[in-house]
């Protein structure tokens, strides 16, 4: 990347996603949770999010990333957060709360109002396109 | 195995203490419980020697020494497995690498057995690279599908694929028809005027000079030198062994169609069984795996995120409609059916007047090819052979707009209407080529009645059509023709100036009037079409097929081009694997359909007398026998058993019974997956119960 940084703060790994997603990414993946990551944690969110990672992996990142407050659940706030970033805040707010209801019924397993890793696991497990879809390209 | 589990006893056995800070705070809470548990264990597992994720790091990463890891990694691994697909981290892969690479050094040559078994792995991964890499347009394809959409993406790779499947057909005319044409000296030429034929003449007197309009004319109809050429049926000499590949090639191109275009729906039925299977997690896949991370730029991520919306707002929508139909009365129930029969009528009523345009079309051209005025002007003259054509292309572009208004009245769900709108158009195109030929059939027999005035002596309408079959050809050609002309004039006729002349308007109307998206259940099935066509000609124009590659490949390159300067990404998605299992079908039903004209063409209309390989017989079928019995007897016998009943009834109850425990097996497929799931619900709720209930128990032992 030119320099000889050895820690990326947020501001320059932004310049390179326009991701909605790009600070959780930058939170999930650092050493310390704030956002700076060294050349080991770049090179782990590489290789996470690479062709050949397997899917356990990369559900459990998956999840820390939408686990906005790290709580190890995600709950009806995280899902609100989670719709908004995709459609921009285009959604009224009827339809992402019926979404997050539907979402819940969906995969929710143990019934407990949020999907904890097991839930999210599950149902992860039979998406056909997870595994191209969480991937970045070098 | 065992060495995974005993690592990972290790590695928790290190961090008792991660468990200690909780522990004094006043018992293990559910959570910590929970994650103690096998499956989440193997979840964290992060690699040899190092902690699971999620744990807290208790010394620091540099003072980890790198023997530590190298030891762990080998005790781990005792298979030379491809560790590039493990979950390790940084370190530990470093590592691994060069103790690995110390030992082989040290080692020497690894066992033999291992050594190939690499070998073979990597060949046939490279193989299937490449075989991949083989297709053409593989490149221009993927380009297609990132900026356009995958439903886009599909229609580039069916007519990919129909290109393939008309290449082989040409090559095996070429083979089959051509090639034994010349093998026993060149045929003869057009047929002179006088001959004492009972059933008539064949007058293909050929002109010395020719204006330029007939020559236009003549190539755009298929009349004049290109009637007595190799395009047409009537070209070819009575020779038994031509007769003979001739009438085999036509199977042949069948079979190998169909063999071609099974596997592709099935592997299509496969995708979308998976990708529907999902009912039950239709919102939570489209919350947490829709979104691509790999997407750059501002205006790929606006697209997406609209893509993103748009789906979740179907999906409400078509919840609200189901619940709306489900709350209804009797009386709501009654009024929406009777709109509904209504529409349908209407939709019947509409296609009833298509095909009976057409059919009246076919009438009036053949009335006006009489007039003299009509003959002397060339130009009209090309109006009037090509008024079927026009017809057919006319009532092709009114009434699918009209069946999408009727379908939005119809109050089902969007996904339904969609299939509702394209099992109409497919009606549409197909039936009304089936009209086409009707009409044609009912000229060239005198509407079925053998004993008709001008059918008793041939068994065919002479008088009119001295050489139906080149007609049947002819009209084929003008079809395919008329076709690919009007593709290019749309293109330069609406595209191109709607994009130039609305790019100009300045405002959000222009931008509005001039963003054209790629319809692309339309496309597809004017693609269809197209291929039906050549299936219906290719036994009457031979080289139809040839022509039909040389137009497909033009029409790649210019969709593709008109794709890329006037369209815009498109805003609705189109499930790809869905459109490629209905096109398939509707694929597979122009095939089945296009043999219904050849085949009753064979059986039971007679050969013209004046051309064509099979001059002179009863029916073009009748060479077959024939042929036969000049076989050797054991063949003989064999082949005449395959057609006695005694040979088909038992196939036939044989298949049945087949696909009758094919259904079951899929039944009881079904019922077992049910079952699981439910079994897998009701473990969860044990396990969460048991976790709760460990709690309460050890806070209950540690308050006491």
């Amino acid at each position: 990347m030119g320099n000889k940084q050895t820690v990326f703060t947020p501001e320059q790994l932004e310049a390179y996603q326009d991701n909605p997603f790009r600070q959780r990414i930058a939170q999930v993946f650092s050493e310390d949770g704030d956002g700076h990551m060294t050349l080991d944690n770049f090179l782990d969110m590489f290789s996470v999010m690479s062709e050949t990672a397997p899917r356990d992996l990369k559900a459990y990142y998956a999840f820390k990333i939408y686990d906005f407050n790290d709580d190890d659940y995600i709950c009806a706030w995280d899902l609100e957060q989670t719709l908004t970033k995709l459609t921009r805040g285009e959604l009224s707010a009827e339809e992402v709360s019926l979404v997050c209801e539907k979402v819940l019924d969906e995969a929710d397993g143990d019934h407990d109002g949020r999907l904890s890793l097991e839930d999210f696991q599950n149902m992860i497990l039979r998406a056909p396109d997870f595994l191209s879809t969480f991937h970045i390209r070098i | 195995m065992e060495e995974r589990s005993t690592c990972e006893s290790e590695v928790w056995g290190s961090s008792e203490g991660f468990l200690a800070p909780r522990e004094a705070r006043g018992g293990p809470s559910l959570s910590s419980v929970l994650n103690e548990l096998p499956s989440a264990a193997t979840l964290r597992y992060r690699g040899p020697g190092v902690l699971p994720w999620g744990a807290q790091e208790e010394e620091e990463e540099n003072g980890r020494s790198i023997q530590a890891f190298a030891e762990a990694a080998l005790k781990e691994l005792q298979e030379p497995h491809p560790f590039r697909e493990l979950p390790w981290p940084m370190q530990a892969r470093r590592a691994y690498r060069q103790s690995h690479a110390r030992d082989q050094m040290a080692h020497g040559s690894r066992s033999k057995g291992a050594h190939w078994a690499r070998w073979l792995r990597r060949s046939k991964e490279k193989m299937r690279e490449d075989l991949g890499n083989l297709q053409p347009w593989a490149w221009t394809l993927k380009r297609i599908g990132g900026q356009f959409g995958a439903g886009t993406e599909s229609y580039f790779s069916l007519l990919r694929f129909l290109l393939l499947l008309n290449v082989l057909a040409s090559v095996v005319n070429v083979c089959m028809m051509l090639l034994p044409t010349w093998l026993e000296g060149a045929p003869p030429g057009p047929p002179v005027s006088n001959s004492s034929s009972p059933c008539g003449s064949y007058n293909l007197h050929s002109q010395g000079l020719v204006t330029y309009p007939t020559q236009i004319f003549n190539l755009l109809t298929g009349k004049g030198y290109l009637e007595w050429s190799p395009l047409f049926y009537g070209f070819y000499p009575p020779r038994p062994l031509l007769a003979v590949t001739y009438l085999c090639s036509v199977f042949v191109i069948g079979l190998i169609c169909l063999l071609l275009i099974l596997p592709r729906s099935a592997s299509g039925l496969k995708q979308t069984l998976l990708a529907e299977s999902g009912a039950l997690t239709s919102y939570s896949h489209r919350v947490f795996s829709a979104w691509n991370f790999g997407l750059r730029g501002d205006v790929h991520v606006r697209l997406r995120q609209r893509i993103i919306l748009y789906e979740l707002q179907v999906e409400l929508e078509e919840a609200v409609v189901r619940g709306r139909a489900a709350v209804r009365t009797v009386g709501q129930h009654a009024a929406v059916w009777s709109v509904r029969m209504l529409l349908n009528l209407l939709v019947l009523a509409l296609l009833g007047a298509a095909f009976f345009g057409v059919y009246w079309a076919t009438g009036l051209t053949v009335e006006l090819q009489e007039m003299p005025v009509v003959q002397q002007t060339p130009l009209l003259k090309l109006g009037v052979d090509y008024l079927p054509s026009f017809f057919i292309f006319g009532v092709n572009f009114v009434l699918p707009p009209v069946f999408t208004l009727i379908a939005k009245l119809e109050g089902y769900t969007r996904s339904r209407q969609i299939v509702l709108i394209l099992l109409r158009t497919v009606f549409l195109r197909l039936a009304s080529l089936m009209f086409l030929l009707f009409s044609l059939w009912n000229k060239i027999t005198c509407g079925g009645n053998a004993e008709a005035q001008d059918c008793k002596t041939c068994g065919y309408n002479y008088k009119e059509l001295p050489c139906w079959e080149t007609r049947v050809g002819q009209e084929m050609y003008k079809l395919m023709l008329f076709d690919l002309l009007t593709g290019l004039a749309v293109m330069l006729l609406i595209k191109f100036p709607r994009k130039l002349l609305f790019g100009l308007c300045p405002g959000a109307l222009g931008r509005l009037a001039g963003t054209q998206e790629f319809q692309v259940p339309d496309e597809v099935l004017g693609l269809i079409y197209a291929q039906t066509v050549v299936w219906v000609g290719s036994f009457f124009c031979p080289l139809l097929p040839l022509l039909n590659t040389a137009k497909f490949l033009l029409l790649f390159y210019l969709k593709k081009f008109t794709l890329f300067s006037t369209c815009s990404p498109a805003s609705r998605t189109f499930r790809a694997s869905t459109v490629n299992f209905v096109f398939l079908l509707v694929l597979l039903l122009g095939l089945a359909i296009s043999a219904v004209p050849v085949l009753y063409s064979i059986f039971l209309i007679p050969p013209s007398e004046l051309c064509g390989p099979f001059r002179g017989q009863s029916s073009i079928w009748a060479l077959i026998p024939e042929s036969i019995s000049s076989l050797p007897e054991t063949t003989q016998n064999f082949l005449s058993f395959l057609g006695t009943q005694a040979f088909a009834v038992p196939l036939l109850l044989i298949s049945s019974i087949l696909m009758a425990y094919t259904v079951a097996l899929a039944h009881s497929y079904g019922r077992l997956i049910s079952e699981l799931k439910h079994q897998i619900e009701t473990e969860v709720q044990n396990k969460v119960f048991l976790a709760q209930r460990a709690v309460a128990l050890s806070s209950a032992n540690r308050a006491v």
